[in-house]
């Protein structure tokens, strides 16, 4: 199964429906497998910077193919990784929670991004957003 | 009709990708506002990674232009070109940190008093003007906003 228009569609409009049902306005990315944009809505009056944040979500847990909350972990100096924030590959990057990576048949096929409430709620929303898409 | 909804662009989204699909090419579609933020923006199954931006940048740059893509590359056109390089458009080609498209397919939506409500932008077709273009997919997405036209 890879991403399709249709199943970033589904995803979408269950993020926003849960948005709605918790009083926030949000911006809602798809992306594919490879970080590049399937779809985004914005719902009426969510703050423009919301479109960039939330596809920065989607990109960084696609291509990371872990949540956006788990890049955080790297900026420890204990870790192998250190440094890998100052390269300059990573335009998209972001360790703000609100991103999930979307999995099918156990690979990653792309991921959503939500922003525009608090972390944790734009992760709530992610996974409503998840669960309706494969209920 | 004072601004575009996310309902109004679903809507435009739609008529525009049946025509996409008519036409027989994939393609991204993006519905921006008044201030040439994105609403919605698909990518239809098939359509190249490059055409989600480029259709964004067509419709921001018809809002920020007030004016159809189509006429910012007239603009920069050097048989336009007046008698000093700076005369014709070239001066706009670094503008708004690059962001603006100069290919047909981007068109402002416009209101009852034809004021600039937001924009519409296509990418994907491999024609800006004519029957089959990136100007007619957005064209038939801007006319699905008018009942009349349904």
């Amino acid at each position: 199964m890879v991403m399709n228009i249709e199943l970033a569609k589904k995803m979408i409009r269950a993020a926003i429906q849960q948005a709605r049902e918790m009083d926030r306005l949000c911006s809602v990315a798809v992306v594919d497998d490879r970080g590049f944009l399937v779809a985004l809505h914005r719902m009426d009056s969510a703050p423009i910077p919301t479109i960039d944040i939330a596809r920065d979500k989607a990109w960084t847990a696609s291509t990371f193919r872990m949540p956006s909350a788990d890049i955080g972990q790297f900026g420890d100096p204990s870790t192998p990784g250190y440094g890998f924030n100052t390269q300059n590959w990573n335009d998209r990057l972001t360790t703000i929670p609100g991103g999930l990576p979307v999995t099918a048949d156990d690979r990653v096929i792309g991921a959503i991004g939500v922003s525009g409430g608090t972390p944790e709620e734009d992760v709530s929303i992610c996974r409503a957003a998840l669960t309706t898409a494969f209920a | 009709m004072k601004e575009v909804t996310l309902e109004m662009a679903e809507k435009m989204l739609d008529a525009a990708e049946r025509w996409a699909t008519l036409c027989g090419f994939p393609s991204s579609i993006a519905v921006v506002d008044n201030a040439g933020a994105v609403i919605a923006v698909h990518r239809m199954d098939g359509a190249g990674p490059m055409t989600t931006d480029i259709s964004i940048n067509k419709a921001f740059s018809a809002v920020y232009s007030t004016a159809p893509t189509l006429m910012l590359a007239r603009m920069i056109d050097p048989r336009m070109a007046g008698p000093t390089p700076g005369s014709g458009g070239l001066g706009l080609l670094t503008q708004a940190k690059l962001r603006i498209m100069f290919i047909p397919g981007g068109n402002p939506i416009r209101d009852e008093e034809m004021q600039v409500i937001g924009g519409i932008g296509c990418s994907g077709v491999p024609d800006g003007v004519g029957e089959i273009s990136d100007t007619t997919v957005v064209q038939a997405g801007y006319a699905a906003i008018y009942e009349e036209y349904d």
